[in-house]
């Protein structure tokens, strides 16, 4: 009786030996605080970027430039430079709506409601996507899922759920590395669980007291050997944007 | 007296007047098919899209268009009870949301449409849907179009991705199994449509007990949050493809009747020509120039009668025995009407009988208008042979 009495305590003191670590190490990771760590070190007031959005659909590879200056979540607008066909064709995203002007058409024509959800130019974007530009803390909560070797870097896997139901991707999961707050990859998921899109962060670099990559590849995981990048050539950070880039009557000629 | 002198002349002509009989006769052989066929076509065309799509009319959630794939989701209601309670054989539920579908890992949109899976009211291949009792965690049961499972090389078991948005706009994905691949006959509910059982897609998009439409059997009155719209305008395009479709085959039969025309006309001034000896003896005789016409355009009027009779005598066996093989437009599966089976010419009786009245009339006019110069022609010249130069 005895015996088995001391075996049980021996399996107890042994079973809270081998998980008390992993009990501490989620205690010390607080999710919700990682995640607002991560959005301040990627999140400035305004925002100035010009780069290379290279969408690859398996069979053509195109490369489109452009500049874009954001605002806060609200406020963007995105000039294209090149290739011929697209070059001089704006964006401009006020709220929840997103103006586009194309200089062929000199017309500017408003994409609101469903339209968003249409790809962007042929990437692996929808407009929506583009558009998207708000605080992950704030839009989802965040709870730890385990943390993963990759490359000698320990990353801590967060499982995001959105707190509203209108939210796009109502789940993302992210790979943070905890020492420098960047994020390594992303993944979004449909209402169901389905692993919708892949985003991986690349070229990290220090610009101005941040670390920011360099790069965005966005795949669409339903689509077969499709990629866009987004390279980020120039970026500045909290630079004062004149109103009237933000105005309507920016989508002239 | 008039009657007989025609009818020894009529059959005098020999070839002739035969040559002239038989072609008039396939004229309106060709003439009363042709109408038939098309009335044949129009008719089933009909058929299918009101069996299949159109019911008796559609009771419409208000601002849906069909044609606005992008406002679809904003036009969704409930409905209401007074057509929740008509019977299922005469009422059918439909929902219907935007879609995308990846075969072979590749964007399709697509139109989804739910559809109750107790109605039967329209005649759809879903009959595998409803009977696919399993439960929707792992694959959602759908039916696509044979000319949509041609399109997307899709085949029945196969299993794709799908994408929606649910009523708060919320993206969802789930696999589906195409559990049949139907014949649709109607390109609208076919090309780019993906059908899925209405109680599926309502809980997929949170949309319990919503409609964009519901088909009914006969008009129940105006209902409150709906509009309804009739089978004419639900099939607008189609009637006025319809419309132009007459206006070419008219076209057709003025030329043909054209054709019979030139043919009658022909030989009547060959007639006068040829026998103008025999017009110089008759005024001689002292027969009047007006009785001389009556006898000539009996004569075409008796070539008219015979072609009716050889057209009966040729037409009936060909129509009866065609009527009973069809005929075969399998090649239209490819276009965007909404018939893809053996067209069976409609034959109208009071169409043909209209027809046949205008041949005659307009053949008996072909035969007067050369023979009218007959009234003014010199009997002396006649005699000689002179009259007509």
């Amino acid at each position: 009786m005895d015996t088995i009495y001391i075996k049980k305590l021996l399996s107890l003191f042994f079973f809270i030996f081998t998980i008390s670590p992993l009990l501490n190490l989620a205690e010390a990771i607080d999710a919700q605080k990682l995640l607002k760590e991560v959005d301040d070190n990627l999140w400035s007031n305004t925002k100035f970027i010009s780069g290379r959005l290279i969408i690859d659909n398996g069979r053509k590879v195109r490369t489109l430039t452009q500049d874009s200056w954001m605002e806060g979540v609200e406020r963007s607008y995105s000039h294209y430079k090149s290739p011929a066909r697209e070059k001089g064709t704006k964006m401009l995203k006020l709220k929840g709506k997103l103006w586009i002007y194309t200089p062929r058409t000199n017309r500017k024509i408003l994409i609101a409601g469903h339209l968003l959800r249409q790809s962007m130019m042929g990437s692996d974007l929808s407009y929506e996507d583009m558009m998207e530009d708000h605080k992950l803390s704030q839009s989802y909560i965040a709870t730890f899922d385990r943390i993963q070797s990759i490359k000698e870097v320990k990353y801590t896997i967060l499982n995001l759920v959105a707190r509203d139901k209108k939210t796009t991707y109502q789940t993302r999961r992210v790979w943070i590395n905890p020492k420098d707050k960047t994020i390594l990859q992303e993944e979004r998921f449909a209402k169901t669980g389905k692993l919708l899109k892949k985003i991986l962060f690349k070229d990290y670099e220090s610009i101005d007291d941040r670390i920011f990559p360099r790069t965005m590849i966005f795949k669409d995981l339903l689509k077969k050997n499709t990629q866009t990048t987004y390279k980020f050539d120039v970026i500045k950070f909290d630079l004062d944007i004149p109103d009237h880039y933000f105005s309507i009557s920016i989508l002239r000629r | 007296m008039n009657w007989d002198i025609a009818k020894k002349n009529f059959f005098r002509q020999g070839l002739r007047a035969s040559l002239n009989v038989f072609v008039t006769a396939f004229s309106i052989i060709a003439l009363i098919f042709m109408l038939s066929l098309l009335n044949g076509f129009q008719a089933q065309a009909t058929r299918n899209v009101v069996n299949t799509d159109v019911g008796g009319g559609h009771y419409i959630a208000p601002g849906f268009d069909i044609l606005s794939p992008t406002e679809w989701e904003d036009h969704t209601v409930k409905i209401p009870k007074s057509l929740s309670q008509l019977d299922d054989k005469d009422k059918a539920e439909v929902l219907v949301q935007q879609g995308q579908l990846y075969p072979n890992r590749r964007l399709y949109p697509v139109q989804i449409r739910g559809i109750s899976m107790n109605q039967s009211l329209l005649k759809l291949p879903l009959d595998n849907l409803f009977n696919f009792q399993k439960p929707i965690e792992d694959l959602i049961p759908a039916v696509i179009g044979a000319k949509m499972a041609k399109k997307t090389h899709l085949n029945k078991g196969d299993i794709l991705t799908l994408k929606w948005r649910d009523k708060s706009g919320a993206v969802d994905a789930k696999d589906i199994l195409i559990i049949d691949v139907g014949d649709m006959l109607n390109p609208r509910v076919d090309d780019g449509v993906v059908w899925l059982r209405l109680d599926h897609l309502r809980f997929l998009t949170d949309r319990a007990e919503e409609v964009s439409w519901v088909a009914v059997r006969n008009y129940v009155g105006p209902i409150l949050g709906f509009e309804y719209q009739s089978v004419e305008l639900l099939m607008a395009d189609l009637l006025s493809l319809w419309r132009q479709d007459r206006i070419n085959s008219k076209i057709l039969w003025a030329i043909l009747m054209v054709l019979v025309c030139i043919s009658v006309f022909n030989t009547q001034i060959l007639n006068i020509f040829k026998r103008q000896k025999e017009i110089g003896t008759l005024m001689a005789l002292g027969m009047e120039p007006k009785r001389i016409v009556r006898i000539f355009t009996l004569e075409g009027g008796l070539a008219a009668f015979w072609a009716l009779f050889v057209a009966i005598l040729l037409g009936l066996p060909f129509f009866i025995w065609f009527h009973s093989v069809g005929f075969d437009v399998s090649h239209l599966s490819e276009s965007t009407l909404p018939i893809r089976e053996t067209i069976y010419p409609d034959y109208q009786p009071l169409e043909i009988i209209y027809s046949l009245v205008i041949v005659f009339v307009l053949i008996v006019t072909a035969a007067w208008l050369p023979v009218k110069k007959i009234t003014k022609m010199n009997p002396t010249m006649a005699l000689r042979g002179r009259a007509i130069k």
